[in-house]
């Protein structure tokens, strides 16, 4: 009996990897990963401006790692990770369905639910990447006389961890209401800048229904500056239970996206 | 013999639209032809047979095993889609590489049943190019060449031979026959009764959704015996000749058309004609040049049950 049920895992994990070895090849040659490789050099393109800015400006004294954070906190958390995830997360399964593809898939000796955890591996690993090559770019040029102060790296590792965290969890959410709804990106547009935008800001334990509380949980709040309004909570939960509620979160969406996408059925339409 | 695939009642409704209604029915090894015009329920029956789409009512069975969320039944079975769609950013050798992947083979495995499938279809020498580059043709092959390339046991193919120029379809009929001289089970779905016809002639006719009828031709053929039945003859008197056979209660019209020296005999009792014809061309001094039966072909047959 265990050697069936070690067989079977071991089964499930084969699929899973075939399926991400397979999408994660597809999708560093897709059209969409480069559109949106574009997309997450725009923070390379303004830490550079500011930091031109900065040489012929008056204020010279301000702290590269001060706009390294003003940018992680306005763009890369608010923003692009919430577009990266909305668009590669929904289309792990509805890419498949509106391209028809998804009969090449259902037909081969794999368990439906490899397809989807395959390629939401291959999927959020390469947005954690595209993010991860922008945000580390941004971070020596805004800090290029302070490369050598070894504390900012502390800063910039908990930076990457946190978004990447924040890709896995966003990601397994929208793969979920990619199986479940015809118009998931209409709902993850209203979701991500409406929903997690404002609900996070509520009083009490409304804003712990917004998963972008749990990642500003993770992260110093500023105190001072034009961007601190953005990290402004009322009551930040512990970084143990964010990191738990993150993974919580990721976990529910996943099994949640792999048993309807096992259940139900996608008609191709003509 | 123990049937490959059995549908029992199987039926299928897109919401108020039926696409398949109580098919019931055996289909053994060898080339089985699922025929009907577009519309008309084979690729739902396709779909229900592969698993991709749910029975509203009945079941279907492959090799007396349940098809759907039974993955380990798909290394058994090659399915080429309908659909002209793939992954075109890859090249036609990653796309049959990565299919093949999923069959949990080793590399080497993989690299040699992927480049004996590409020789098959005779892409080896664009196994490089991306497949958006690929000619409808050259997509066609491909898409059989990911269904036969893990040597399944059972081949289902839906519409296999569209968008191929003559000889690519007279290639792939060849192919098809091979695998069934294999042993293989083959289902062909098609529009085009042509082909169907020369690949099989254990035909499924299915319209509206319904199975009118399944059997080998001869079978159809009997099915259809009380229906007008159209011979025509060229012959050296043909105004004779339809004078001789207007008397008989057993014929219907007589028809002389353009061709010349041609009479289209329209009978509703074949044996009664072909009994008494040798008769009266002999006592009629009337020579024969050809005899043949214009509806003794499948597309005759199909539109006599549809009843067109």
């Amino acid at each position: 009996m265990e050697h069936t049920d070690t067989g079977r895992l071991k089964f499930y994990l084969t699929s899973i990897k075939q399926v991400f070895s397979f999408f994660f090849s597809l999708g560093k040659q897709a059209r969409k990963t480069k559109a949106f490789y574009l997309l997450s050099f725009l923070p390379v393109l303004i830490s550079f401006v500011i930091k031109f800015a900065l040489i012929f400006s008056e204020h010279r004294d301000i702290q590269g790692i001060y706009i390294f954070t003003n940018i992680i906190m306005a763009f890369y958390l608010q923003f692009l990770i919430l577009v990266l995830a909305l668009f590669f997360g929904t289309s792990v399964c509805s890419e498949e369905v509106e391209g028809k593809n998804l009969t090449y898939l259902v037909t081969r000796p794999i368990p439906k639910m490899s397809i989807i955890l395959g390629k939401y591996a291959a999927y959020t690993l390469l947005t954690i990447f595209m993010t991860v090559v922008g945000v580390v770019i941004s971070f020596v040029i805004l800090n290029l006389g302070d490369l050598l102060d070894f504390s900012l790296y502390k800063i910039l590792l908990k930076d990457i961890a946190v978004l990447s965290l924040g890709l896995m969890c966003y990601m397994a959410f929208f793969t979920f209401f990619g199986t479940f709804l015809k118009k998931s990106i209409m709902f993850g547009l209203i979701f991500s800048f409406g929903w997690e935008n404002v609900i996070q800001y509520f009083p009490g334990s409304t804003q712990r229904f917004a998963i972008a509380h749990y990642l500003k949980s993770l992260l110093p709040a500023p105190t001072t500056g034009r961007f601190a309004f953005l990290i402004f909570r009322l009551e930040p939960t512990s970084p143990a239970m964010s990191v738990f509620m993150l993974f919580l979160i990721t976990v529910v969406f996943l099994a949640l996206a792999c048993l309807l996408f096992s259940y139900k059925e996608y008609i191709l339409e003509d | 013999m123990n049937p490959v695939i059995q549908t029992d009642k199987l039926s299928k409704w897109y919401g108020n639209v039926l696409g398949l209604s109580d098919v019931s029915i055996k289909i053994e090894a060898g080339i089985t032809g699922l025929l009907g015009p577009n519309g008309a329920g084979k690729s739902t029956f396709m779909k229900l047979m592969t698993g991709q789409l749910k029975p509203n009512i009945g079941k279907v069975l492959i090799q007396g095993e349940k098809v759907r969320n039974n993955s380990k039944l798909f290394s058994r079975m090659g399915y080429c889609p309908e659909y002209d769609v793939f992954y075109d950013e890859l090249t036609g050798w990653q796309f049959i590489t990565g299919m093949l992947k999923l069959y949990h083979f080793s590399s080497p495995d993989v690299e040699k049943k992927a480049r004996k499938a590409m020789e098959i279809v005779e892409l080896m020498q664009d196994k490089d190019r991306v497949i958006r580059s690929y000619s409808r043709g050259m997509r066609q092959r491909l898409k059989f060449a990911q269904a036969i390339a893990h040597e399944p046991e059972i081949l289902l193919l839906d519409e296999p031979l569209n968008g191929l120029d003559p000889l690519g379809r007279r290639k792939l009929i060849q192919l098809i026959k091979t695998y069934r001289d294999e042993g293989k089970s083959i289902i062909v779905s098609s529009h085009v009764l042509p082909e169907i016809e020369v690949l099989t002639n254990k035909i499924v006719l299915i319209h509206q959704g319904k199975i009118f009828a399944q059997g080998d031709i001869h079978y159809i053929r009997d099915l259809i015996e009380n229906h007008p039945h159209m011979i025509s003859i060229i012959c050296s008197n043909r105004r004779k000749l339809a004078s001789k056979f207007i008397k008989e209660e057993y014929v219907l019209k007589v028809e002389f058309g353009k061709v010349k020296n041609r009479v289209t005999i329209e009978t509703n009792d074949r044996d009664k004609f072909f009994s008494s014809l040798p008769s009266i061309l002999m006592n009629n001094d009337i020579e024969v040049e050809e005899i043949t039966s214009p509806d003794d072909n499948l597309q005759a047959v199909f539109d006599y049950i549809i009843g067109k």
